[in-house]
């Protein structure tokens, strides 16, 4: 039996007397897959998150990546918040930069052409020289894409990146991260509320319960849509009928007081 | 910054029809929470001092009030001149600016490091919080008689004063602006790798920065409230001497003069650091 790519073994959380995540938590993450955690606010999304970013440590249980039990944080596993994403004194092609200040491997020379090279990706070259606060929220948040991309982050861990941003600029960021995720085949944990954005990125939607979290569903999207996310999808049948699959399980979830 | 980022928050619809233009409006002056060019401030701000001005000299000549109460500015001004010449003002202004400065530096040199411990663990805060709170409410004139019986009446004790007079005060201040920095910068370095030491200097110290220059600003203002009271109790130059020796004598010009000088300093002091903040930290 091979070890699987990150791991959540009998995960629970409890905030002094507040259980978050209650029941133990198990799931399986492969490399290079696109997970979203979907479910009411409150229900611990954020805080599994952050478990897995080293931010908060388990009360119970262990999250593994590669076998190797999560210890506090480092580059391996990159944060895009979703305020306050960039740093705003710097400008955007530092903030990239900065995303590699603690890497010794790496030569400043390599450092610049990793830094262009993200910026490029994620289409921010032209605005390197500008500081954050004289871009779109939408350009901010591939700021942070790009720095934790530069930085050589394995998995991308994004709690509601998009919450701010308008639909149109949501949509063609969630093309933008699908194609940078296949392309530089990166593990994405990622959360939302929005039930469309979630079946539009993932792999899998794992649908949670209300507080204390508990995993309700897990569906694989990529064997009933495909791995590649063109924006057509999102008019084409078999997407609506998925969306409104996962609304109605989100539903059940938030339960009846929602 | 060369390329102009482009205006995505532009409405789409707004080309056809622009949006009234309010400030081409003589009223727009007084629009609720209206902007103001920078140049119109300053003219409004000049041209309210030269009227007050102006009606203070106007009412000093028409005899309304008694010139040894409310001398008039051309009196004051002149007082001032012959101070220069004759009783070494500019002297004096140096020693007090020289002072406080001193005493500044002193208490910001130990207030910033011990504001940021004491928002960065909070046991340090725990510790400290009480104590900064009990002395920074202690006037500080109640502390003159103590401190001479500590200091004697030499340099030492000017500069303590002053220095208990900020420091608690921006301690507190500092601690505040590092509470502020929001958590996302601080682990968004820890998860790209930086240690303590790391987060504390290149983010935290950096977030807070353009906060902690504005507190030390207006707290150098405070220093100068406090040089006045060092300078009367127990002194031989500064201007607070000259103000307290005029006094004695009741020139009230000079009187007059020396609270101007300090008014001049701390504008022109004001000013310059605004003018650095702004130049230094463009980003905002
Ligand atoms: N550090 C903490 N201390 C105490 N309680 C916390 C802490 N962090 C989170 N909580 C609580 O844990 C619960 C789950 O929070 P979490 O942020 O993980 O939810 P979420 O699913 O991300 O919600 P949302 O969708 O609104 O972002 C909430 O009730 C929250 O108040
Ligand atoms: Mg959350």
């Amino acid at each position: 039996m091979t070890e699987p790519y990150l791991a959540f073994d009998g995960v629970t959380k409890r905030f002094g007397a507040l259980d978050v995540v209650g029941q133990p938590f198990d799931l399986t993450v492969a490399r290079n897959e696109f997970i979203v955690f979907l479910g009411p606010s409150g229900c611990g999304k954020t805080t599994l998150m952050r478990m897995v970013g080293g931010l908060d440590t388990p009360t119970g249980g262990d999250i593994r990546l590669e076998g190797v039990p999560v210890g506090g944080p480092d580059h391996r596993r990159g944060m895009v918040f979703q305020s306050y994403s960039s740093f705003p004194w710097l400008t955007v092609a530092e903030n990239v930069l900065f995303g590699m200040r603690y890497r010794t491997d790496l030569t400043e020379q390599q450092k610049r052409a990793r830094r262009d090279h993200y910026l490029d990706l994620v289409g921010l070259y032209e605005f390197s020289d500008a500081y954050p606060n004289k871009v779109s929220g939408g350009m901010r948040q591939r700021v942070a894409i790009a720095r934790t991309l530069a930085a050589g982050s394995e998995v991308l861990l994004m709690d509601e990146p998009f919450g701010a941003l308008d639909a149109q600029r949501r949509e063609k960021l969630q093309v933008e991260l699908r194609g940078i995720q296949r392309r530089d085949t990166k593990t994405v944990v990622f959360v939302t509320h929005d039930v469309e954005e979630a079946v539009f990125l993932a792999d899998r939607v794992i649908v949670f319960s209300k507080r204390p979290a508990r995993l309700v569903a897990d569906i694989d999207v990529t064997a009933q849509l495909g791995a590649e996310r063109p924006l057509e999808l999102r008019d084409s049948p078999e997407f609506f009928r998925l969306r409104n699959a996962v609304l109605k399980l989100l539903r059940e979830a938030a339960g009846d007081d929602e | 910054m060369s390329e102009a980022p482009p205006s995505m928050a532009a409405n789409p619809a707004g080309r056809s029809a622009p949006a009234p233009r309010r400030t081409s409006r003589p009223s727009s002056l007084w629009a609720f929470r209206g902007a103001l060019s920078r140049r119109m401030q300053a003219a409004v701000g000049v041209g309210t001092s030269l009227l007050l001005l102006l009606a203070w000299e106007a009412a000093a000549r028409a005899g309304l009030v008694n010139s040894t109460f409310l001398p008039s500015p051309v009196a004051v001004l002149n007082a001032m001149l012959l101070m220069v010449q004759k009783q070494n003002l500019l002297w004096h202004a140096g020693v007090s600016t020289l002072r406080v400065w001193t005493a500044f530096a002193l208490a910001a040199a130990m207030a910033v490091p011990v504001g940021i411990l004491m928002s960065s663990y909070r046991v340090v805060g725990a510790a400290l919080e009480p104590i900064i709170d009990f002395i920074r409410y202690l006037p500080v004139p109640a502390l003159v008689p103590l401190s001479i019986i500590w200091f004697g009446v030499g340099e030492s004790t000017k500069l303590y004063l002053l220095w208990l007079g900020t420091f608690f005060q921006l301690v507190l201040l500092v601690a505040d602006d590092m509470r502020r920095v929001p958590q996302e910068y601080v682990e968004i370095a820890y998860t790209l790798g930086a240690r303590t030491p790391q987060v504390l200097r290149d983010v935290a110290f950096r977030a807070m920065l353009p906060g902690l220059v504005d507190n030390l600003r207006i707290t150098l203002g405070w220093c100068w409230t406090y040089l006045i009271i060092a300078e009367i109790v127990a002194a031989d130059s500064g201007i607070g001497f000259v103000i307290w020796t005029a006094r004695r004598y009741m020139k009230t010009p000079e009187v007059m003069a020396g609270v101007v000088v300090i008014g001049i300093i701390g504008l022109v002091t004001d000013q310059l650091l605004r003018a650095a903040h702004r130049r230094a930290f463009r980003y905002l």
